[in-house]
């Protein structure tokens, strides 16, 4: 594996992303995943790639790492059915099961608006909104003539409220693509403590493959958030974020 | 007279006794097990007189004694002789092994008191529990005699095992086998125990009726097979098989022994013959069971042993509804009985019944495993019955051994709602049958992949952006602003002074009337109406045609009339530039008109 993954130095993303696809045709899943992993690893962001990744994992039977993949692909296409279909099934096979508090409607609405774009399409987008609503609003501001006023100035606080809303949506974009909160436990078990360090009161254990929110980190713990809402905190290196 | 011969009675039986001496014998076993009956029997030729029991040692537990008189009285060549005796029968159990003294007894006559001899006796840790319960149905077994076969018995019983150590689930064959020294007449009731871990299959065997003879270390006994077996070790470890009990029925002498008479013909002869139970017992014995390897097949199914396997099918053209007969036949050696059903993955479209499972025995533990299956196909088409994989377990080999049927290709036709008589003639919806939950395969199509780019929301240049478009608007409307307020100054201060130019314009055009300069005067009226409407209608002079002028006026509600006043004055000082004077209107009158329109305009436009 190691020398398949040395052949692959100076072969281009698109010809390493081919040969992990044939790999994992001729069912050399852990093979594939890593040339998945290291592409991601070295920054090549892509629905696609970031779902084939999350298959190789299911596949050679590292759950954990492939809810983590399901998840990040899901983050670049919220309306992918495929991703979701894969994901159900690996959190299928995980240990824990949560009753899960619902995110208020509104929010997950939001949410994947957000998602539909990458942050910067919103940002330009929004920028572009911003500078067509001073233009509507130049017009408004100097024409003379009634009819054409008052038409400009709807126009112009029409996209003024679609540029405020694109930038949210782009800042919000950002917020989840690029500094998610949740993350996925990696360890097989993690004891959930009640302070930082291995002195505090055990509170729960969780399993591989349980996406958990993190709350705030301290040294090389965290606090999480169960999907269940419980808190906790769990040592950094069990987990790896979305 | 009766008194007479009950007297002579005595007398002679006075003489017979005094005729002969009095003895005492006793009859023991040399050695006993702990916990068995045995018997000890004194026989004294007498009946007159008083028997004093020896003194048991305290660890037995004595019963009896039984007592039984006999007397027989004989006339041998005129001699009468009477012979009588008294048995009296102890029935001991020994508690404790070791080697007991039994002391000697005592019978008294009125003339002398005779002795017993003492005996030895040697109890032996033994069976305990079977025993002491075998004491309600008859006596105990042990009865010593020097050279005993192996039990130590000359009735016993033993269980004989095809192999002692074996796979689970690999049959073992049993057999259950009697030796016998001593006549028996019968056997009463046998008692297998519960083969605890195993799974127990008779097989036939004829009922014993004679023994055969058979010498084992130069004993000569007779044997008989009471029954074989076949045992399937169900769990593996050391499995223990506990004792079969049986009683026979043993025949026995009861009579006395006579020391003068002491011939085995006459002893038979002369002793009454009695059959009496006894219980005899096998050892239990141990059979180690070795666990299946691991790791099974999937298509194993619990069949140990060393077998073959075919298939066959009642035919591969098939109607519509017409039942087909698929047969696998497993044949061989081992636990047929226990080998699982084969699982064969009929296509969909097929449907499938449990198989009817038969199995032939012929012998031991081998035979065959007939599993029909009844298949039914419910659509039409060519199905593919794939090859029936069954894996058993060779103990021979230690391995598990993959046996392969071939598989079938049906080939089915008919229509649906075709001659089925009594088939409903629709066809019920049918759900589609998920087999297997999976994830949907990867994305093999062309893809772009480019490195993130860094989020613009997260620099300060992005905003400043906002800025910028905010300040630059903000430039263009301020200028924009300032020009539009200066061009209003402009504007407003010709609007004002439109009418006071137009009407100097006029009074100069009057000055050039009255010097004559007719020519100059219809230009400056033309020059007067163009100013005036320029500045009022803010149309600059440079753009100005009468077409754009109209549509001015018009767009200020102006009177159609004026508007063709307007016209007509154009023309009339357009014209009258380039005609001779005397063709057109005078000067002096258009002069006039021209102050009346402005006059007029003015009212409209102001």
């Amino acid at each position: 594996m190691l020398a398949g993954i040395l052949s692959l130095a100076g072969q281009t993303p698109e010809e390493k992303y081919k040969q992990a696809g044939e790999l994992y045709g001729s069912g050399d899943y852990s093979g594939a995943a890593a040339i998945y992993r290291k592409l991601w690893e070295e920054g090549y962001r892509s629905e696609d790639l970031l779902y084939n990744t999350g298959n190789a994992f299911f596949k050679s039977g590292d759950n954990a790492s492939a809810i983590l993949f399901y998840e990040r692909a899901k983050l670049l296409a919220p309306a992918d059915e495929d991703i979701d279909y894969n994901l159900q099934i690996a959190r299928s096979r995980i240990t824990d099961r949560f009753e899960t508090v619902p995110q208020l409607f509104f929010v997950r609405w939001f949410d994947f608006l957000a998602l539909l774009a990458s942050t910067n399409i919103w940002a330009v987008a929004a920028l572009a909104m911003f500078v067509a609503s001073l233009l509507l609003a130049l017009v408004f501001l100097t024409k003379s003539r009634a009819r054409g006023r008052l038409l400009s100035f709807w126009l112009s606080l029409a996209s003024l409220i679609l540029a405020i809303l694109m930038v949210s949506l782009a800042v919000r974009n950002n917020s989840l693509v690029n500094h998610n909160p949740r993350a996925v436990i990696t360890c097989g078990i993690v004891t959930g403590r009640s302070a930082p360090g291995e002195t505090g009161n055990e509170l729960f254990e969780i399993h591989s493959g349980t996406t958990v929110t993190v709350e705030q980190e301290l040294g090389s713990f965290s606090e999480v958030r169960l999907p269940d809402g419980n808190k906790g905190w769990i040592g950094s290196s069990c987990m790896e974020k979305i | 007279m009766n008194k007479m011969m009950t007297a002579f009675v005595f007398l002679l039986a006075g003489l017979a006794v005094a005729a002969q001496e009095v003895t005492l014998t006793v009859d023991a076993p040399e050695s006993a097990a702990a916990g068995e009956r045995f018997r000890i029997i004194y026989t004294v030729n007498s009946t007159d007189g008083q028997f004093t029991p020896p003194k048991f040692d305290p660890s037995f537990s004595v019963q009896g004694p039984q007592q039984s008189t006999s007397r027989n009285v004989q006339w041998i060549n005129g001699d009468v002789k009477t012979i009588s005796s008294t048995t009296l029968i102890y029935y001991v159990v020994a508690g404790t092994p070791g080697t007991y003294t039994i002391p000697a007894a005592q019978f008294e006559t009125k003339k002398v008191t005779v002795s017993s001899q003492e005996k030895q006796i040697v109890i032996t840790a033994g069976a305990s529990s079977q025993a002491s319960a075998s004491q309600q149905q008859g006596q105990g077994q042990v009865r010593a005699s020097g050279d005993a076969p192996s039990a130590g018995t000359d009735v016993s019983m033993k269980i004989i095992l095809g192999d002692r150590e074996v796979y689970a689930g690999e049959p073992v064959t049993g057999t259950l086998k009697l030796y016998t020294r001593i006549n028996l007449s019968g056997i009463q009731e046998l008692k297998f125990p519960d083969f605890k871990g195993f799974l127990k299959e008779d097989i036939e065997t004829p009922p014993l009726r004679s023994l055969e003879n058979e010498v084992i270390d130069g004993v000569q006994y007779g044997t008989g097979v009471i029954q074989r077996f076949v045992l399937y070790p169900q769990v593996s470890g050391d499995l223990r098989i506990e004792p079969a009990e049986m009683t026979v029925l043993v025949q026995e002498r009861t009579g006395a022994k006579d020391p003068f008479f002491d011939d085995p013909f006459f002893d038979s002869f002369f002793s009454s013959v009695s059959t009496v139970p006894r219980k005899v017992t096998t050892q239990p014995l141990t059979i180690r069971v070795k666990p299946l390897p691991e790791p099974r097949p999937a298509d194993f199914h619990g069949a140990v042993g060393s077998f073959t396997i075919e298939s066959s099918i009642s035919g591969t053209d098939a109607r519509l509804n017409d039942a087909v007969t698929m047969t696998v036949t497993l044949k061989g050696t081992g636990n047929l009985s226990l080998a699982g059903e084969p699982v064969i993955s009929f296509p969909q479209g097929i449907e499938k019944y449990d198989p009817k499972v038969t199995v032939k025995s012929t012998g031991t533990a081998s035979g065959s495993k007939v599993f029909e299956y009844l298949l039914i196909p419910r659509n039409t088409g060519t199905f593919e019955i794939p090859p029936v994989s069954y894996s058993v377990f060779d103990p021979g080999q230690q391995k598990y051994v993959t046996l392969r049927a071939e598989g079938f290709t049906i080939n089915v036709t008919g229509t649906p709602g075709e001659d089925q008589g009594a088939a409903p003639a629709y066809t019920p919806g049918e759900d589609v049958k998920y087999l297997g939950q999976d994830i949907r395969f990867i994305r093999n199509g062309n893809v772009r992949l480019s490195k993130i780019s860094a989020p613009l929301v997260s620099g300060l240049y992005y905003w400043l952006w906002f800025a910028l478009a905010f300040f630059v608007a903000a430039m263009v409307l301020l200028l924009r602003r300032e020009q539009i307020r200066r061009n209003a100054d402009i504007a407003g201060l010709r609007n004002r002074k439109a009418a006071r130019n137009a009407r100097s314009r006029l009074a100069k055009a009057n000055d050039l009337l009255k010097s004559g300069k007719k020519e100059a005067v219809n230009t400056e009226v033309a020059r007067a109406l163009w100013g005036y409407l320029g500045d009022k209608l803010r149309i600059p002079q440079s753009e100005i045609t009468r077409d754009k002028c109209y549509s001015a006026l018009r767009d200020r509600k102006t009177e159609e009339e004026i508007i063709t006043e307007l016209d007509r004055i154009l023309t009339a000082t357009e014209y009258s530039q380039y005609a001779p004077v005397s063709e057109g209107e005078s000067p002096d009158a258009l002069c006039r008109r021209a102050a009346t329109l402005i006059g007029k305009l003015d009212g409209v436009l102001d």
